[in-house]
């Protein structure tokens, strides 16, 4: 049992000494993530994009300046506006890459509603992002909504001035028709009944025209409307959100790559012969790699978080207990992954590409780029295959929302961590193991 | 450095019997039969290609023989368990070590993975003694000579003091002089207990070793004592003879029908002549005999220690026109 944990421990040396012979990679390895999510953080402030908007006005009946300035205050995000009187100019503007939006205001908007039809906002871009052309429609819905609901406004507060007069009306009506009511003789019931209800009704309407007009036009044009709260303890910006899911994608990519590169090197360099007429195990080996590996990584680990929550300030509301569980597995499985890596390339170029194979799936079907809930779930089973898709779901958990480690998503990465150790081991114990093989 | 352990046993270390190992259809070990006697340097010489790393594969349990049967040990290879590993210490043939690492991590890592006791810093410091890397053992492996990185795989296969090393072509690629000094280390771990089973190309090493195995195309030619491979390589044991005066056509005639003779006198030159005879210690008075009864004035007579490359050349073409 002493030798088995001495051959064990030959590794954890031998392993760090190589890594701590190259001072500039620990460099790199230390400040390179810090760097990034620094340089991130502000790259991307928490504001909305402002789109250069040019305004095509063909009807000459709307002024400039107005439309400018009832724009501007309806949505600060379109801004640097300017007027075209030509639409072709425009769009070639838009073509030149001199803005980013033109919007085409209906001619003669008054006489196309009044004639019962809706008048046309034509609204163009020239972007290929499908997430810049959502927020170009958002945008654009937002804007037409906004003039509908100030047209509507205008055109309630001009009704509830008419309604007005038409009160007045009708509280010399009802003064008038009381009058009346005051002369029918008290035989005549049935007249009587009738003017009863003749001023019953005026009242009704007395009553309906004053609640109208005493009501604000904002609310009677737009009655209702939301108030959207999260039950997270803080309001995200880019930074925050993508911290989590930053520090799992290089703590995945660098296991993988330390990992594949080690064995591959070692099989190339011929000292897995010795290994092989050696005491030494294909267990004791892996293990012995494990370790080292994981302890290195560990440490690292350990520095960065405390660099991106201390310096950068990215928020961390869970328990740090629960984060360094979910960080033991993540390179726990990562790990397994690099080793496994190792164990099928043939050379280290080879290994190398399988590695940013691996970093490219990560970024794409993880969630850390798109919502997970939006894959069509037959690509779910790949996504859940990468230790970062859980890495991430434990990581946004523990630091953004304060909640405890999601124990489904844990059990299930250690279950592929242990399962793919089991694999590596027995690929192992084959390259090392007597070759029977006549060929 | 420590002398193993061991006591030497009786017996051989190795034994091998019509081993063979074939890759496709070719084989690359043909038939194998030998055996090594404990506490002895074996040195297995060939040309390259021709089977030795193979052979040293099949005895170190990392290829399983196609067909025949070889005991290391008193062990299978192919079953070997760990206590038996830990007797064997293997140098490859090339420096599979980690460049990055400096030589005393090397030494460590190799000690660490034969599980030998974590309190070695003196065994490792005698080792590096004994290969004279001792001053070197901060320096990385990256920056030392072949030679000296041939010492550091040395003595990464001592670090455990196991009693049977296989050394594959130690020496290959080293200088004239270091190579001298390997064969003096390899001389000093007999005396310590080791048996050493040796390859070399270099045939001229074959007289530093107990026994000798010639292999060429896969077959395993002979084994032999150094001297019994001159022997059967020229037929005897070959005495030069140097006279005053011209050799003539009568007096080698003469010489040749004498008993302990064996086949045709070589001519040198006019005056010099070889001659082939049975055991050249007793064949050398009567030689000298003969030739003054022929009044043939001898200038000097001695036994001819003819070069390894020669005798290798001579069993190798023999083998050849056996084969055709």
């Amino acid at each position: 049992m002493f030798k088995f944990f001495t051959r064990i421990f030959s590794f954890l040396n031998k392993e760090l000494a190589e890594i701590f012979r190259q001072p500039a990679l620990i460099v790199l390895l230390v400040l390179g993530p810090f760097l990034l999510m620094f340089l991130f953080g502000l790259g991307y402030p928490d504001e909305n994009r402002t789109l250069r908007t040019i305004f095509v006005l063909e009807d000459q009946n709307v002024p400039p300046q107005e439309l400018k300035l009832f724009t501007e205050s309806i949505n600060p995000t379109i801004a640097e506006t300017q007027i075209e009187q030509n639409k072709a100019n425009a769009l070639a503007r838009l073509a030149r890459n001199q803005a980013d939006l033109v919007i085409v205001v209906p001619a003669h908007a008054v006489e196309t509603i009044q004639s019962n039809q809706k008048a046309t906002f034509l609204i163009y871009h020239n972007e290929v992002d499908p997430f810049q052309i959502a927020y170009i429609y958002s945008i654009g819905n937002i804007y037409v909504n906004e003039v509908n609901r100030r047209i509507l406004e205008s055109a309630t507060e001009q009704g509830q001035g008419s309604a007005g007069d038409l009160q007045t009306s009708l509280e010399d009506a009802i003064a008038k028709t009381q009058a009346i009511r005051q002369t029918i003789p008290p035989g005549d019931s049935g007249t009587a009944t009738q003017v009863d209800d003749l001023l019953k009704s005026l009242n009704d309407v007395h009553d309906k025209l004053r609640q109208f007009r005493s009501m604000s036009s904002a609310v009677l044009v737009n009655p209702f409307t939301s108030d959207i709260s999260g039950i997270t303890p803080k309001q995200f910006g880019p930074t925050d959100f993508f911290a989590p899911a930053v520090i799992v994608l290089l703590m995945q990519h660098l296991s993988i790559t330390l990992a594949s590169l080690s064995i591959v090197r070692e099989r190339r360099s011929g000292i897995m012969e010795l290994f092989r007429v050696s005491p030494l195990t294909a267990f004791e080996i892996l293990l012995g790699k494990f370790l080292t590996y994981l302890f290195f990584e560990l440490i690292l680990a350990a520095i960065i978080s405390a660099l991106i929550v201390g310096v950068l300030g990215i928020p961390m509301f869970g328990n740090w207990w629960h984060y360094g569980l979910a960080v033991f597995i993540l390179l726990f499985t990562s790990l397994g992954l690099g080793f496994l890596i190792s164990l099928i390339s043939e050379t280290d170029t080879q290994a190398v590409q399988y590695s940013m194979l691996l970093l490219l799936a990560s970024i794409f079907f993880s969630g850390f780029l798109l919502d997970l809930r939006l894959m069509w779930k037959p690509i779910g089973v790949l996504a859940w295959s990468l230790p970062a898709t859980y890495g991430i779901r434990m990581l946004q958990d523990i630091m953004l929302r304060g909640a405890p480690i999601p124990l489904l998503i844990f059990s299930g990465l250690a279950l592929i961590g242990i399962a793919i150790f089991v694999i590596d081991w027995l690929l192992l114990r084959k390259r090392i193991e007597v070759q029977y093989s006549s060929t | 450095m420590n002398s193993t352990k061991n006591t030497k046993p009786e017996g051989n270390v190795v034994e091998a019997s019509e081993l063979t190992k074939k890759f496709g259809e070719s084989a690359a070990v043909d038939a194998v039969n030998m055996q090594v006697p404990y506490g002895t340097i074996f040195g297995f010489v060939g040309p390259s290609g021709c089977g030795k790393t193979t052979t040293v594969r099949l005895l170190t349990g990392v290829y399983a023989p196609t067909s025949g049967q070889v005991r290391v040990l008193g062990k299978n290879p192919v079953a070997f368990s760990k206590e038996d590993r830990e007797k064997i210490g293997y140098l490859i043939q090339h420096f599979v070590l980690y460049p990055e690492l400096t030589v005393w991590e090397n030494l460590n890592f190799a000690a660490s993975f034969y599980g030998v006791n974590p309190f070695r810093r003196g065994h490792l410091r005698k080792l590096l003694d004994f290969v004279e890397l001792r001053k070197d053992s901060n320096k990385r492996a990256s920056q030392l000579s072949g030679g000296m990185q041939r010492r550091l795989s040395l003595a990464a296969t001592l670090v455990h003091n196991p009693p049977l090393l296989f050394l594959d072509e130690p020496t290959t690629g080293i200088d004239p002089i270091l190579r001298q000094k390997f064969w003096d280390y390899f001389k000093e771990l007999q005396k310590q207990g080791h048996t050493l089973f040796i390859t070399t190309q270099y045939v001229g090493e074959a007289a530093y070793c107990d026994l000798v195995g010639v292999m060429y195309q896969g077959k395993l030619l002979m084994v032999e004592t150094p001297e019994n491979l001159r022997r059967k390589a020229f037929g005897g044991d070959v005495i030069s003879v140097r006279t005053t005066e011209g050799i003539r056509y009568d007096n080698r005639q003469r010489i040749e029908k004498l008993p302990f003779v064996r086949g045709k006198v070589k001519i040198l030159s006019d005056q010099e002549i070889d001659v082939i005879t049975d055991e050249a210690s007793t064949a050398m008075p009567l030689l000298v005999e003969d030739l003054n009864a022929q009044r043939l004035n001898i200038e000097s007579i001695e036994q001819k220690s003819v070069p390894f490359d020669d005798v290798f050349v001579k069993l190798i073409e023999q083998e050849k026109v056996r084969d055709v």
